[in-house]
Formats: structure tokens, sequence, C-alpha cells
């Protein structure tokens, strides 16, 4: 067998792996470097992404809308419950408080989820555009794991010139540096900090979104994936985003050649690149200890 | 109103009518008070210590599975195979608890997810001897030391359960108004003054988490003989949110509420999932607005309306009590 040719496509897998996992990691670092919460709910919001991306592509028969619409929707509801909940925990300075409450979203979003769509897994189709293979160095590679490297790259690089290069990114490194100095500067940080959490949720939808046609659409996909998200978020530094996107390859190619070379340790080998790490450092790779 | 004293006179009534009560209520309860004992060993981190743990489920799980090992390849009298699950699951803790406690706050609490998570994966990896997912079966209630076989029958087991309950209940209270006790407090309060008074915070953290760990895992041991089999699941992080769920909504920093959180859920949880499939939201939604609207949890709750309700006694207490309620 070719062993080059299939170290890339191996290496590819990975980081078509760790795109999915940079949108969900990449809101959850965002959101905690904001408003220093671990947004629990964070796995069901990628879950409601993919089920509103599923009755997206079923109404429009066009897998393409669904790519804005379940953002959209599921930035909306995370808005909300920022705005309805969480702002009035802010005052509590009990970081406790957040896990439970988001904790509580999470249980509540995923019931609704089973008792909306039901319990089988639903599926969405690849669009006809991206289906097929490649050769790559003469192994077939699936395209629409190209087209997810793409967006997530896209979606990193994005959300980088969003905050260095903007005026509403500048704010949002301000108010993770020193919110109370935003505040007396006469910016509102309650809106701040509402939209961060509505961004970070869409970008989560978008993950379950491109996520659902490798892996469909299941009731066990948020809390699956949230406690990678954790792990990344941990490995990289929380609130640190370049963090967010080093420590989503790193989980991403752990995960992809731990389960070809240590079958055994597949689901061990995450766990102890993060103990492992945090043994160093305990802030995680890019963090602040706190 | 007392949390020794409810739950002396709780175990008292439930001792006496064991014996008259339905099966399947006893055995509805036993689970409940295995559950109460489980938050209740959390709480002396969440309560106690401000130390968050989301990964609570690995003290159940490791005092569950090393306690169905050592009675199924060792054939050790249910006791000590008890106890000595609970001791396996100490000398385990400690490590665990070393690396948790470098951190704070919420890398504390991802740090607490991440070991049970390993645990979860550890199970999977080492299948010949856990039974991988679909755990161990088939676990006994060996009879003895000295002959005794009380515990082998509904009633006996439900005594056990009682009276580890109330047993470890009083150490816990021992163990929070000991000087012990107050550091902890101190801890919570404002760690960083405590260090500069000189305190090792750390070891005093490292402490207060090996003994939750080792409470956690008796409730875990217990459960092991009750159920009869172990499975995976007991390590999965959604148990440790339901026992946080049942800390918080039982009144944190009180110990007797997370017991009532504890009893409180396990029994509502039945009844509701026999009316409604929509049980799970409910419960979501209750712990929402406890963590919203009532944070002092439902411990908390009562002590108000109660004091609110009997005639202001002297001192202070009373007076607080009568001011609440004017």
């Amino acid at each position: 067998m070719n062993v080059a040719g299939f170290l890339v496509a191996q290496s590819l897998n990975a980081l078509s792996q760790a795109a999915i996992l940079f949108f969900i990691a990449c809101g959850l670092t965002l959101i905690f470097g904001i408003m220093r919460i671990i947004n629990f709910a964070h796995g069901s919001l990628f879950m409601l992404g993919a089920y509103v991306g599923y009755s997206t592509v079923a109404w429009t028969g066009s897998f393409w809308p669904s790519l804005i619409i379940a953002p959209l929707v599921v930035g909306m509801i995370g808005g909300t419950f920022e705005k309805l909940l969480l702002a009035r925990l802010y005052a509590r300075r009990d970081s406790g408080a957040y896990l439970m409450v988001t904790f509580g979203l999470a249980i509540i979003l995923a019931e609704t989820i089973r008792l909306t769509w039901g319990p089988q897994p639903l599926s969405i189709p690849i669009p006809d555009r991206l289906r097929g293979i490649v050769l790559i160095s003469n192994q077939p590679f699936p395209i629409y794991r190209l087209f997810l490297i793409g967006m997530g790259s896209a979606a990193a690089v994005l959300t980088w010139q969003f905050l260095e290069r903007t005026r509403a990114g500048l704010l949002v490194r301000a108010v993770s540096q020193n919110a109370e100095m935003v505040h007396a500067l006469g910016t509102d940080v309650n809106a701040v900090r509402t939209g961060v959490f509505a961004l970070g949720c869409a970008m989560a939808a978008l993950g379950g979104v491109l996520s659902a046609p490798l892996m469909t659409a299941f009731l066990g996909m948020g809390s699956n994936v949230i406690i990678d998200g954790f792990v990344i978020v941990i490995i990289g530094g929380m609130g640190s985003f370049l963090g967010s996107i080093i420590g989503s390859v790193l989980v991403g190619f752990v995960q992809v050649f731990g389960s070809y070379y240590f079958e055994d340790l597949a689901l061990a080998m995450m766990y102890l690149l993060m103990l492992a790490i945090l043994i160093v450092r305990p802030g995680g790779m890019l963090g602040k200890e706190e | 109103m007392h949390g020794r004293i409810v739950l002396a006179v709780s175990a008292v009534v439930m001792c006496a009518t064991a014996p008259i009560l339905p099966a399947f209520t006893l055995t509805l309860l036993t689970e409940a008070l295995i559950f109460g004992l489980f938050a209740m060993s959390l709480d002396l981190m969440v309560g106690y210590t401000r130390l968050y743990s989301f990964g609570h489920a690995a003290a159940y799980g490791l005092g569950a599975y090393s306690t169905a090992l050592l009675l199924i390849h060792f054939g050790l009298p249910l006791p000590i195979g008890i106890l000595a699950g609970v001791a396996v699951s100490v000398v385990i803790a400690v490590p665990i608890a070393w690396v948790c406690t470098r951190s704070t706050g919420v890398s504390f609490a991802m740090l607490t997810l991440a070991f049970a998570q390993l645990g979860y994966a550890m199970l999977y990896r080492f299948k010949e001897f856990t039974g991988g997912s679909d755990g161990i079966g088939g676990i006994p209630r060996p009879a003895g030391p000295f002959g005794l076989d009380f515990f082998q029958g509904k009633i006996g087991y439900f005594y056990v359960v009682v009276f580890c309950l109330t047993a470890s209940f009083f150490l816990c209270t021992v163990l929070i108004t000991s000087p012990f006790g107050a550091v902890l407090a101190g801890i919570r309060e404002n760690e960083t003054k405590m260090r500069a008074l000189g305190y090792n915070t750390r070891a005093y953290k490292i402490a207060v988490v090996v003994v939750a760990y080792g409470l956690g895992s008796l409730a875990g041991a217990l459960y092991t003989p009750f159920a009869g089999f172990v499975a995976p699941e007991l390590f999965f992080w959604l148990v440790s949110g339901r026992v946080l769920i049942m800390v918080v909504v039982g009144g944190a920093g009180t110990l007797i509420g997370p017991i009532i959180g504890g009893v409180f859920f396990v029994m509502l949880e039945h009844q509701l999932s026999e009316v409604t499939e929509l049980w799970p939201l409910v419960f979501g939604a209750i712990f929402i607005a406890f963590v919203m609207l009532a944070p002092e949890g439902i411990w908390g709750l009562l002590t108000r309306y109660v004091r609110a309700m009997l005639p202001a006694p002297r001192g202070e207490a009373g007076q607080e009590a009568s001011s609440a309620a004017s």
C-alpha cells in the first residue's frame, strides 16, 4: 500500500474532523472569553442546527439554504436564552450558576428535539455537487470532506478577521479583557454579550448542519460533541481563539489516527492528551491560569 | 430546623416502617436513599468548598465497578466487599484530586469531567475485565462475615443503606463543624485570603475531594448489590449533571438538602415518568427555575417557611425569620 498516500488521506480526514470540531470549539471559547461561561447547551444547539437543517432541506429541496437558515434560527434562540436567563445571573458572580442553567437548557433542548422530530436518526443527503470522490496521491477521498475543510478554514479566517479588523471585533476583545472599563466608556456591554452568545450558537448550528450529511442527525450527537468541544477549549486555553484552532486540529488528528493505530485506546487518547497538556500547563496551551 | 434531627427522625421512622412497606416502595426508597447519599457527598465539594465538580459520576462508577469486581472475583462477604470497593476508589481518587486541584473554577469542573469520561473510555478499553458496553451482570450478595445474612433480603439491605447514609451524614457533620470545615468555608469565601493566612489550601482541597469521592463511591458500592449489575453509563457525564442538579435543587451547603433533593428527584422521576413522557422536559425546567428563583433550594425554602410559621423564638434566628416573614 502506498504509505505516503495513506498518510495524506488520513491527515485530510483528520482535518475535516477538525473543521467540524472547530465550529463547536470556536463558539465555546468566544463565549467563555467574554462572559466566563461554559455553555453546556452548546452540544444541544449543534444538534438543533442539524435538525433545523434537515427540515430546511426537506422544505426547500436544496442543501444550501440550510447553511443560512439553521444558524439564523439557532442564533436567535441562543440570543433569546441569554437575554432572558443568563443576563439575570451576571450580578451573582457565581460560575456554577451558569454551568447549571445551561445544563438545564441542554436537557430541555434535547427533549424538545426528540418530541418534535422523533427518536429515529434523520439523514441529509450530500448535495449533488459535492458527491463523489477525488484521487489524492492515488487514494480516493470524498469531495464532501474537502468541502468541510474549506468551510472550516473559511470560518476560522473570517472569525479571525472579524476579531482583528472590525470595530465590533475590537469591542469583543475589549470586553473579554475588561468589561467594566468598556462599560464605563459608554458601550452597551450587555448587547455585546448577547451578540457574542448568539454568534457562538449560530456557529455551533452551522457545524451541526455540515456534519449531518456525514453522520445523520441523531439524538446523541449533542452529548458526544460537547465533550470534544470542552476538551479542545481546555487544551487550547479557555477564551483563546487561536487555541481553539490548534486544539481542534490536535483533537481531530488524535481521533482519526488514534482510532486507526490504537484502536483500543481511541476513546481514551483524547483525554490522555488533555491531561498531559494540563499537567504541564494548567491553563491550557495559550490560556492564562485563572 | 436542624438537618440532623430531621435525618435522625426519618431514619428511625423508615427503619420502623420498613417491614410493613410494600416491596415496590421499599425498592424505590432504597434507590432514592442511595442517590441521596451520592448527592450529599458532592455537597462537600459544591456547597462547602465551592468546587464545582462535573464529573462526580467518576466516584459513583468507581465504587460500583470496584465492588462488582471484588464481589465476583474474590467472593468477599458483602460488607467487606463494599468497604474494599470504597477503599480502592479512595486510592484512585488521590491522584485525581491532586491533578484536578491544580486548577480552579471552570477548569476544575472540566478536569473532573475529563476524569469521569476517561473512566468511561477505560471501561471499553478493558472489555475482558469490565464487560465493555454490556457491563457486568449477576452480581451476588454473598453472606458473611460471621454468618450474617440479613442483608440478603430486601428489608435487610434497606437497613444497610439507611445505616450507611446516616453514618456518612454524621461523619460529614463532624467534618464541617471541625476546624477542617472552617478552613473549607474560608476557601469557599476567599481562597487568596486563606493562603495569605498561611493555610495550604491545596492540601485541604485535595482532602475534601478525596472524602467526597470516598462517600460518592460508597453510594456507588451500595448500588452494585442493590441493582445486581453495573453498566458504563454510571460514568457518563449525564449522571454527573443529574447529581449536581439534585444538590442545587435540594439546597447546596446544607448536607440534608442534597439528600432530600436526591430522594425527591428519584421519587418524582418515577412517578412522573409513568404519567408523562415529558418528564425530562419538566426536570430541566424545574432545575432552571430553582437556579434562577430559589438558589437556596428545597431545604432553604422549607426552613424559611417553617420559621415564618412558628412563633418567633428569642434570639437572632427568630428575629431574622420574623423580619423575613413581614
